[in-house]
């Protein structure tokens, strides 16, 4: 279902699947794959991960005699050799195009391991399948098939936060911080399964919670069905990363409102939060002027930056270019209603692209626009026709992003700082 | 022109790539041609050739690039867009280009019934889009598993599209040696552009060809010394353009930085053309940078101007290089690098007198040989590890030999509280003689001061187990049978 794409963000599902694993705590994938996978996965998400990434990722470097006569051999090795030096919570084997083109039974391989007691799992979805998005959504079926627990007991104010991909979400680790700062003040215990440490007990143990909130207009569809089905947890879907005082509050009651939170405790929150980030905009806020903007980004992304840009910030929103390949045509209408339904302003244009030149082609039909928040794809079009341009959104080549934040209350400050500009 | 190389570096006669051992021995049995062919059971991923073939082209003007492949190949391709947007930024540029790459997207339909329909459609949008001068499609695993002609499909477009269309046969799988991956790229200049066809030869134009991680301080540098004995660049492939290629037959001689780069295609081109070339080093440190120029200069009968500008540029940094030595005399060293980076990186620390311990080098053949000859009669015996970075065995090797200072990629020797400096530096000075001094602060300087390092090795800790670093280092390399390929 894959088309012919002109500078595409990020890398094939191995890609995605990496970003997952190589996030939480000592998971250790193995590539069944050619050479080069590794890093092609790593470089295409930027998922430097802290415990294995790149050139350190253990892979059968399959070659010529590899794809013609089959490797099982050498991945059985690779996977002992990864047993016998890295010291991790569980193994994944990763399936590259090589791999999967001449159908490696790696799922029989990695049985007989299991059968050793030995945590060893394959994610038998070959990089050719599709995208790193898709990697996401395959990773957590995995997840849900051989380490989600049945029959746990419930526990009071558990709740697993997904929808954000990390690296792929070049904000994660800081947008997780601050949205499991603002729901742990709910008196809520956050699984986000990738900071602090979080590993294989919290994916274990996630078919405790309460509920899923997925701060995405559509990822992990299926797994929030099967989560439902299997493990007894509901899914909240809140369509779009919450940026700023607005989204956040109407987040933060949504949530409140399906775990029975304290009514007083919520509101208490709330207005603690609302007056730190009005404390500051009260004397910060003009720095922003006016300006005719553009956002160009995943969806999550976009839509939250762009509701908040012109329900809080009071810009004028002209285009939204939604740049991950959508395919049902619910989730495009689920995007489109979100980003229509603004408090004052206008709603922009909405468009569906996911290839350079065509997204550059959208953005001229708009010469007023002042101001693009995109990634550093957009960074030439904004320097040809000084457009003032900030880089928010996958992929970023021009800045190193530890833990900041762009989401949630404290978030939304870092972003507007981030809009100061010479225009 | 057809190309007598394959372009498969491991094909070579006595290219060795999985190999651990003591630098004596490799000495020896290299000599004696007793070194086994090898494999590592286990092993971390490696740099696939595509990775370099497409990043060998990325900062060409008037060009798009093609990447027929899944959306995952082109994975590595944000290193070449970023070294482009600095490269440029360098350069004066104002308005800082993205690469133009497509990705044709090949997915399971694509495997089943072949990626023809979107190759096509690739390269009709690129002509369409930017009229460039030239295409280059850049093949994958999945499109040499699945057997796409591209060179058909490609001719066959040829008819109706302006621009050249210039594959680069880099299927990953096709080589252990990510360099066989520039090779690929050579090799298609030589077969869709230079064609055998050759103006008239221009005298002091040099072709010096330089891979993506020379720095545009490194390539002035090298240019000011070819500038000093009247010769000139054509500078290839980074930000050249077609024009440039084209003048690459017109050239008086050849040369170029990096030991595995344009190797086997200027020889093609003495052969083709009659251009003589110089293959010595990676001009780093005194002694390579001298042995570099006096290379080049000898190809074009300058050895004279060549000796007197030795002279010159010694006199003026020796005094400073004194200097350096004085804080790095003695201090033992690891060095991990690319082919020609490694060796040179060697080279360097005999400019300070240092100690080698240890070196990590992708592969062994005749070129290593030579210099493992002379570092082994400066330094004596020390370990060596054939590997393509390979961490696992690195840091087992670093705990053991526990050096003052490691040279290469910090990652890793990081953790465990070493200090780590690196003569690879794309955005800064490493070559030629004013490289020497600048690497020599960043090297004292870095080992004078590792607070980093020491902090973050007490608060971090590598994935290996403890008992790995107990194990042979070695151990995974399992011979193959066979001493000679």
């Amino acid at each position: 279902m894959s088309i012919v794409t002109e500078s595409p963000r990020g890398a094939c599902v191995l890609g995605g699947i990496n970003d997952v694993l190589g996030a939480v705590d000592r998971f250790c994938p193995i590539y069944h794959s050619g050479p080069g996978c590794c890093m092609q996965t790593t470089a295409g998400e930027h998922s430097n991960s802290p415990f294995l990434s790149a050139v350190s990722l253990p892979c059968t470097n399959m070659l010529e005699k590899d794809v013609v006569f089959g490797a099982e051999k050498k991945l059985r090795s690779t996977i002992e050799g990864a047993i016998e030096i890295i010291e991790a919570d569980a193994y994944f084997v990763l399936v590259g195009c090589t791999a999967g083109i001449i159908g490696e039974d790696v799922e029989s391989v990695v049985r007989d391991y299991r059968e050793q007691g030995k945590r060893v799992y394959a994610i038998d979805t070959p990089g050719f399948q599709g995208d790193g998005l898709l990697g996401y959504e395959v990773v957590w079926d995995a997840f849900l098939d051989n380490i989600v627990e049945k029959g746990l007991p419930k526990k009071k104010g558990l709740i697993n936060l997904l929808g954000i991909i990390p690296f792929r979400d070049p904000f994660w680790s800081g947008n997780f911080e601050e949205l499991t700062r603002i729901l742990r003040k709910l008196g809520l215990e956050v699984n986000t399964f990738f900071t602090e440490h979080q590993g294989f007990e919290n994916i274990r143990t996630s078919s405790q919670a309460e509920l899923n909130i997925i701060v995405n207009p559509y990822l992990l569809k299926s797994a929030a069905e099967r989560y439902e089905k299997d493990f007894g947890v509901p899914s909240l879907r809140f369509p779009q990363l919450p940026v700023g005082a607005t989204d956040t509050t109407e987040f933060i009651r949504l949530v409140a409102e399906r775990l029975d939170i304290d009514k007083k405790l919520t509101e208490r929150v709330i207005a603690e939060e609302e007056d730190y980030v009005y404390s500051y905009l009260s004397y910060k806020g003009e720095s922003l002027g006016w300006n005719r903007f553009a956002v160009v980004g995943d969806s999550g992304t976009a839509t939250g930056i762009t509701r908040y840009l012109a329900n809080d910030a009071s810009q004028t929103p002209l285009l939204v270019v939604i740049t991950e390949p959508m395919y049902r045509s619910e989730d495009k209408q689920r995007i489109i209603d979100r980003i229509s339904d603004l408090e004052y302003a206008h709603p922009p244009r909405i468009v569906f692209e996911s290839d350079y030149y065509k997204i550059i082609r959208q953005l001229e039909k708009f010469p007023d626009i002042d101001m693009i928040v995109g990634s550093s794809n957009e960074r030439e079009y904004c320097a040809e026709n000084g457009i003032f341009c900030s880089v928010m959104t996958f992929p970023i080549y021009d800045k190193t992003i530890i833990n900041r934040s762009l989401i949630g209350y404290r978030g939304s400050l870092t972003l507007t700082e981030d809009l100061y500009n010479f225009n | 022109m057809i190309s007598r190389y394959d372009g498969i570096r491991e094909n070579r006669p006595y290219t060795y790539n999985d190999a651990g051992g003591q630098s004596k021995d490799f000495e020896q049995n290299f000599r004696k041609k007793c070194l086994k062919n090898a494999d590592r059971t286990f092993s971390q991923g490696l740099q696939c050739q595509q990775i370099n073939g497409l990043n060998a082209i990325m900062s060409l003007d008037d060009s798009v690039f093609i990447s027929h492949s899944p959306q995952g190949c082109t994975g590595c391709s944000t290193l070449g867009v970023i070294q482009y947007r600095i490269g440029q930024a360098h350069r004066g540029v104002n308005i800082i280009r993205n690469p133009r790459l497509i990705a044709t997207n090949l997915d399971q339909n694509d495997i089943i019934l072949g990626g023809e329909k979107k190759l096509t459609e690739a390269v009709l949008s690129a002509e369409k889009r930017y009229s460039p001068k030239m295409i280059f499609v850049v093949t994958s695993c999945a499109s040499g598993i699945i057997g796409d002609d591209v060179d058909a499909i490609l001719k066959e477009l040829q008819k109706k599209i302006k621009a050249i269309l210039i594959p680069i046969h880099c299927e990953g799988f096709k080589s252990k040696v990510c360099a066989s991956g520039f090779d690929a790229f050579f090799i298609a200049l030589s077969k869709y552009i230079l064609k055998g066809k050759k103006s008239e030869t221009q005298k002091g134009l040099i072709n010096l060809f330089a891979p993506v991680s020379i720095s545009y301080k490194d390539q002035l540098e090298i240019e000011r010394m070819l500038g000093r004995i009247g010769l000139t660049a054509n500078y290839i492939p980074f930000y050249s353009n077609y024009e440039n290629i084209l003048k690459i037959p017109d050239a008086e001689a050849s040369t170029a930085i990096c030991k595995v780069f344009a190797d086997e295609f200027m020889k093609q081109l003495e052969t083709d053309y009659g251009i003589p070339y110089s293959h010595t080093v990676m001009p780093i440190g005194i002694r390579n940078t001298d042995k570099w120029l006096r290379g080049i200069a000898a190809l074009v009968g300058k050895s004279d101007e060549a000796e007197r500008i030795i002279e010159e540029e010694h006199k003026r940094i020796q005094p400073q290089i004194d200097r350096i030595r004085q804080r790095l005399q003695g201090k033992r060293v690891f060095i991990c690098g690319g082919t020609g980076r490694s060796f040179a990186a060697a080279a360097l620390i005999d400019d300070y007198g240092m100690k080698l311990v240890g070196l990590e080098t992708p592969t062994y053949d005749k070129d290593a040989q030579t210099d493992i000859e002379h570092l082994n009669s400066i330094h004596g015996d020390y370990t060596v590890d054939i590997a393509n970075m390979q961490p696992f065995e690195q840091v087992n090797l670093l705990k053991k030999l526990d050096p003052d200072v490691f040279i290469g990629v910090p990652t890793w020797a990081s953790k465990l509280g070493i200090p780590t400096t690196h003569v690879l530096d794309m955005k800064r000075p490493t070559m030629g003689y004013d490289g020497i001094l600048y690497l020599g602060n960043k090297i004292a300087d870095q080992i004078e001061n590792p607070g980093f390092n020491k902090k973050l090795a007490a608060h971090s800790k590598l994935p290996y187990r403890q008992s790995w670093y107990e194990k042979d280092a070695f151990k995974f390399i399992k011979e193959t049978g066979g001493g000679e390929i």
